[in-house]
């Protein structure tokens, strides 16, 4: 079973967020590698929401992340954050708005937009799919990949995205929307073709059914131990999560772990989880966007 | 401005089919006394869209629509930047014109706007659907019936996503045009996109602006304002606290009159989910979008019974001079 921490930053101060990512590392025996050259960190930029929503990860967390890694790899370390295109969201208003620009200005670090980055394509079989994914050049060049997703919920079918639907983000293509009929597969697919090293979960600001300052840092080499512990965080049980349950089949990592850290209850009872209404909402709604009625009932 | 022919059904043509025209699209489908005759949009799927639900002409060029003799007034939704040479060819077919608000990018293209307008005799409405909402007309009545005494004070505040559409959840992210990423195109931010709602608004209540202070955030680094806190005195001496800002997920529109005698709240919001999609099916429009069905039928009628609309042209150049006004006036918080 793979080990997976969890630690409590204690306030909202940069230094406090920095020790509770070294602690979530020290917790899972992770050490990074003096020979590191190339690093790409990963983080999740969904839409032009900032950090505050919860939905994408903090530039705060990215640069205390930043400074560790050169202060144990090296000062010198290439250091690359990269983000591809989505169906509303383009690199380059999203690393302006949510202030990347301005993280790559002060720490010295490269912007990637991975969908103007060269690539080359591989064929990837995901449960009874198969895909021909582009794999972009800095991520297959980097000698250290990081994840640095959120926890939030997801469309049904889905369900939640943390670690292993954040690396479905590093797929250049950017009319994402096309692999949302077999999203579950595309997501396992991006993760057999893209493998990270190393998942390091900003939970300080979490999105559940409203934003919530949760002070969680979450670490493991293993996404999907990572993702089943995230799942169980927010109330669902990941063994019916159909993509957790394929990327454990198709040998990505397993679904049992060993929590490390801080108990899991603690922040599974603070987390702003689902009520029935929600859920009937949520039912509701992929309903009327699957019979395409959406704009006409206002919710477009 | 002169008059022009009385009409029994007036034929429209709208230009532009992104979210403001698309909701006059469907607005217009519904008027008894009017006919969307044509569209013009580059979007074929739009077009096609439109096609379907009964228009009759369609155009991938809005030079062919306004050429079509056919139409008597035309509703410019375009985004700004494209305002003043579509407003200026409409009036110089003699087209009426229904011009979405803000009126241009800045004073200057405002007033050739106005000016092309008035050479040719066409009537031009601006489309600030909050003049036709009932709760802000109800205030209206009861500042100038003197309900209040006289108003000291007025905030206004309109806070929400902005062009960075809805992402709470139920609604899913909406690409954002290009445009309103440059500045070059859109004139300014939030207090140009939102506060010339609110700036007109305040002038119905409380007459021209004397004077304007502004503050402007800028949480998302933009070249442009994200936010705007604006302190305005008005001819009648009420002082006005403006604030707008495309940074919250949460909509919130707000209005409130602080009087001698007494004082009034007015919010505008939408409708919970359910509610809203039961609107939408049982009368094909929401209650947060009346004003905008009102307006629209509200610039037909001026045209049948050939009257000068109000919001008028003058009145987008007003606001607009206002707004330069407040970016030019800035105060710098440390």
């Amino acid at each position: 079973m793979s080990l997976v921490s969890f630690v409590k930053v204690t306030n909202n101060a940069e230094d406090s967020i920095r020790q509770a990512i070294l602690e979530s590392l020290n917790a899972i025996n992770y050490s990074f590698e003096k020979e590191v050259k190339n690093v790409v960190i990963k983080p999740n930029l969904c839409y032009y929401w900032d950090y505050s929503t919860g939905q994408t990860t903090d530039p705060r967390f990215m640069a205390e992340l930043i400074d560790l890694i050169r202060e144990e790899i090296s000062p010198n370390a290439d250091i690359s954050v990269v983000e591809s295109d989505a169906s509303a969201m383009k690199c380059k208003y999203a690393f302006k708005i949510l202030g990347y620009e301005k993280l790559a200005e002060d720490y010295k670090v490269n912007l990637t937009n991975l969908s103007t980055d060269p690539y080359r394509y591989v064929q990837v079989k995901a449960g009874t799919q198969s895909f021909r994914m582009m794999v972009p050049q800095t991520i297959e060049k980097a000698d250290l990949k990081i994840n640095v997703p959120k926890i939030k919920y997801a469309m049904k079918g889905i369900e939640l995205t943390c670690a292993l639907k954040n690396i479905f983000g590093c797929n250049p293509y950017p009319r994402k929307f096309r692999y949302h009929p077999y999203l579950g597969e595309a997501i396992v697919a991006s993760n057999k073709a893209m493998k990270f090293d190393l998942c390091i979960v900003d939970g300080n600001i979490v999105s559940g059914i409203q934003p919530r300052r949760l002070g969680l840092v979450m670490a493991s080499r293993d996404f999907v131990a990572i993702d089943a512990a995230a799942a169980k965080i927010a109330g669902l049980n990941p063994k019916k999560i159909k993509y957790i349950k394929l990327a454990n089949k198709e040998g990505l990592g397993n679904i049992s772990f060993i929590p490390k850290g801080a108990p899991i209850s603690h922040f599974r009872s603070a987390y702003p989880r689902k009520d029935v209404k929600k859920k009937l909402m949520g039912n509701a709604y992929s309903l009327v966007t699957r019979l395409r009625m959406g704009r006409r009932l206002g919710l477009e | 401005m002169s008059r022009g022919p009385k009409m029994k059904l007036v034929k429209l043509g709208i230009i532009g089919l992104g979210y403001v025209g698309q909701i006059h699209l469907r607005h217009g489908l519904k008027l008894a006394s009017a006919q969307v005759y044509a569209v013009s949009d580059l979007s074929k799927k739009s077009l096609a869209k439109a096609k379907n639900a009964g228009v009759k002409k369609v155009f991938s060029n809005y030079k062919e629509l306004l050429a079509d003799p056919e139409i008597d007034a035309v509703i410019i939704a375009l985004p700004t930047h494209l305002h003043l040479q579509c407003a200026k060819e409409a009036a110089d077919a003699k087209k009426q014109i229904f011009l979405e608000k803000p009126i241009a990018r800045n004073v200057e293209e405002a007033k050739q706007i106005v000016s092309a307008a008035d050479k040719n005799s066409v009537k031009l409405m601006m489309g600030y659907p909050l003049r036709f909402s009932t709760e802000f007309c109800n205030l209206r009545e009861k500042i100038r019936q003197g309900e209040l005494g006289d108003v000291e004070v007025a905030y206004a505040s309109y806070i929400s996503s902005g062009p960075f559409f809805h992402r709470a959840e139920g609604y899913a992210p909406t690409p954002v045009p290009e445009w309103w990423f440059n500045k070059k195109l859109t004139g300014g931010g939030a207090l140009m996109d939102m506060g010339s709602h609110l700036i007109n608004l305040l002038r119905w209540y409380f007459g021209e602006v004397k004077d304007v202070k502004a503050h402007f955030g800028h949480r998302f680094g933009m070249d442009f304002e994200d936010s705007a806190i604006c302190l305005i005195k008005f001819q009648t001496e009420t002082t006005a606290i403006l604030n707008v800002g495309w940074f919250s997920q949460q909509y919130h529109l707000t209005v409130e009159a602080l009087g001698s005698v007494g004082h009034a709240v007015v919010q505008h919001r939408p409708s919970n989910t359910l509610s809203t999609a039961v609107q939408m099916l049982t009368t094909g429009t929401s209650r947060f979008h009346q004003p905008h069905f009102s307006e629209l039928q509200y610039f037909v009628n001026c045209l049948i019974r050939d009257i000068s609309p109000s919001p008028s042209g003058q009145d987008g150049l007003k606001d607009l001079e206002a707004i330069e006004q407040a970016y030019n006036n800035q105060i710098q918080l440390k």
